[in-house]
């Protein structure tokens, strides 16, 4: 399947689903009932992960070939909803870290991969019947990091670095087996538009240390740089805490110059909310971007 | 129903829309097999290697010779020597194939040549066994006032201070003899340390070029290679007393580009064979079954734009030679030939 036929059947799947969500009817707050005379709390959810899982590197200008390995990941992740609208809009920060030990197909060369992620991003959120939250938004993002091949001379590394606009989105539903709350989320985030590096086919890094910068600087778009993240999780709001684990996927392909740089990453996902959701701990008049 | 349907299309929308996004790959597909590593290989040196052009090679021409002679009962060090072979078609010494048992390496850009050195002559009869040695120089004064450091590598790194020792100790001599035969290569910031002791003003030591695309002749604008003179504090020889670099056959690669800018200064002097090249810079990449393959994928040119690739000859009329019986009796002639020369600048030759 091309990436054009990709970025059309996704565009026609979002347009089915915008329609789709304007047609429900906002129902109002989770399980409790608000209080009117009270004051609104918008706390900072803040959820801190460890992400354990599976890589795919491929870098054509280090090697023909896919390396494999695990990947280890940590991350951080804070929402509050916005004081002028807080029961549609919100806003999020994300920061990441990932460390990746990989192998050849033929298990005779090492690579390591090191990147690191911080990510702003602004929702507009519509809470429909049945405990469901949906959220729309953009943000945007600061990505660099690298690929680190030891066994190659002058060619040794696939630095990345890239900055842009991106869009995201939310769905969530909140449900409750016997006493305990649990919230069921899937968070989506694709970069759309911005600044990638890459350098030239054949162009050694001693070039660009003696001073050539031409051409390595890129416009990124979907079609040249396509990227996805999305992470599945279960959250436990356990009172004072709240549990989460999950499945993240990522992905992200970039190509210029001839060269195409992509990674998948598959994780499992644990993380820690310090505070809770504030469920089971019975605050009426809290909104939170997450239910 | 309905209702509950449209949420759980929802529900599922998002990680649908992130499978659908991890649809295709446009990696190659080869397989580990003979004929598999065979086409990478071949693939490889097609679309990277940066002297096919240059050399006049008909790569598709060769790569169809080659893979004639692979059969299925062949062993894998026929095959890996089957591959070497197609290699040495490249005639370059940059060009290996490493496995597990075995790295092959076309040697006859040196082998079929002299080789106007012998270590222990040097160490024995020239400097008798009493030099001096830091950062991978050896170096002393000889008879008559003349500096001498010989430079086996340029893997050896040069430290400044370092460095400023050994010109500090051959300041005061007439003339300067830099001995980098046998010297295969190394780092090219080494290269700039040492070339920034000679110079006194930005220096264009060259042009690097590189592929722009997997075409034969996908090539970038040269750029320019400047050495900058080491700083003021540093020792440097820079009073225009003549300098002598001695180079055979076995100078390669970084000791090439070292060549290629000395070279070009006024109180420089080439002596001895012409070197063996190794003007472009190494890529490394793999083949299915994990060896390795490295060849030269940026070329290097001299400062006057050539292509280095086959060797720079010696300065106009420095061209010497020894032989072996020469320096098996304790003489090295290119090195006479650089004292002399020295003296005769000096003065001291009547």
């Amino acid at each position: 399947m091309t990436l054009k036929i990709r970025l059309l059947l996704i565009a026609v799947v979002c347009a089915f689903t915008a329609q789709n969500i304007m047609a429900q009817e906002y129902s109002g707050q989770a399980f409790a009932e608000a209080d009117p005379s009270a004051a609104i709390e918008r706390p900072v959810i803040g959820s801190y992960r460890i992400e354990l899982g599976r890589r795919i590197d491929y870098s054509s200008y280090l090697s023909p070939f896919s390396y494999r390995g695990t990947n280890f990941a940590l991350s951080g992740f804070w929402t509050k909803a916005l004081p002028c609208n807080p029961r549609h809009l919100a806003m999020h920060f994300e920061g990441r870290v990932n460390f990746g030990n990989l192998l050849n197909p033929a298990q005779t060369a090492r690579e390591l991969d090191f990147h690191a992620q911080l990510q702003w991003g602004l929702q507009w959120q519509k809470r429909l019947p049945d405990h469901w939250l949906l959220g729309v938004g953009g943000n945007v993002g600061l990505y660099g990091g690298a690929l680190y091949l030891p066994r190659n001379g002058n060619n040794p590394v696939t630095a990345q670095f890239a900055v842009g606009v991106g869009a995201n989105a939310y769905a969530s539903r909140l449900i409750r087996i016997k006493k305990l709350p649990i919230l069921i989320a899937d968070r989506l985030t694709l970069p759309l538009l911005g600044g990638f590096f890459c350098q030239d086919y054949g162009e050694p890094y001693y070039e660009i240390y003696l001073g050539n910068h031409r051409g390595l600087a890129h416009f990124g778009w979907p079609g040249n740089r396509f990227g996805i993240d999305n992470l599945l999780s279960v959250t436990l709001d356990l009172g004072r805490t709240a549990m989460e684990v999950g499945y993240r996927f990522s992905m992200q392909n970039e190509h210029a110059n001839h060269l195409t740089t992509r990674i998948f990453n598959h994780a499992f996902v644990i993380g820690v909310i310090p505070g809770g959701l504030g469920i089971k701990t019975g605050r009426k008049n809290i909104v939170t971007p997450l239910y | 129903m309905m209702k509950t349907l449209q949420r759980l299309y929802i529900l599922l929308l998002l990680p649908a829309l992130t499978l659908l996004a991890a649809g295709c790959t446009d990696e190659p597909d080869f397989k580990d097999t003979y004929y598999g590593n065979f086409d990478a290989l071949a693939q490889i040196i097609d679309t990277r290697y940066c002297f096919l052009e240059e050399k006049g090679i008909d790569w598709g021409k060769v790569t169809a010779a080659y893979r004639a002679q692979i059969t299925e009962d062949m062993d894998i060090v026929e095959f890996f020597l089957l591959c070497s072979a197609m290699l040495d078609e490249l005639k370059d010494g940059h060009v290996n194939l490493s496995s597990e048992f075995s790295t092959s390496y076309y040697r006859k850009w040196w082998s079929e040549y002299p080789q106007d050195f012998n270590l222990r002559t040097l160490q024995e009869y020239y400097l008798g066994f009493n030099y001096f040695q830091t950062s991978g120089i050896l170096y002393s004064v000889l008879p008559e006032n003349v500096g001498y450091m010989y430079y086996p590598s340029f893997s050896s790194g040069i430290g400044e201070l370092n460095l400023d020792y050994v010109m500090a100790l051959l300041y005061n001599c007439d003339a300067l003899i830099i001995d980098i035969r046998n010297n295969g290569g190394g780092l090219l910031t080494n290269v700039g340390v040492l070339v920034s002791r000679f110079i006194d003003s930005d220096t264009t030591g060259g042009y690097v070029v590189h592929k722009t695309g997997p075409g034969h002749s996908d090539f970038s604008e040269p750029y320019e290679i400047v050495y900058h003179p080491a700083d003021e504090y540093r020792i440097r020889w820079v009073d225009r007393k003549p300098v002598y670099v001695l180079t055979n056959r076995a100078c390669f690669s970084a000791a090439n580009d070292f060549v290629a800018v000395m070279k070009t200064l006024p109180n420089v002097r080439i002596v001895g064979a012409r070197t063996g090249g190794g003007g472009g810079m190494p890529f490394s990449s793999e083949l299915p079954n994990g060896w390795s393959i490295r060849f030269s994928a940026c070329p290097m040119l001299a400062p006057d734009g050539s292509v280095t690739e086959n060797g720079i000859d010696p300065s106009d009329g420095y061209e010497c030679h020894t032989t072996a019986e020469e320096l098996a009796s304790g003489h090295d002639a290119i090195l006479d030939f650089a004292l002399a020369k020295a003296n005769e600048a000096s003065g001291k030759d009547d």
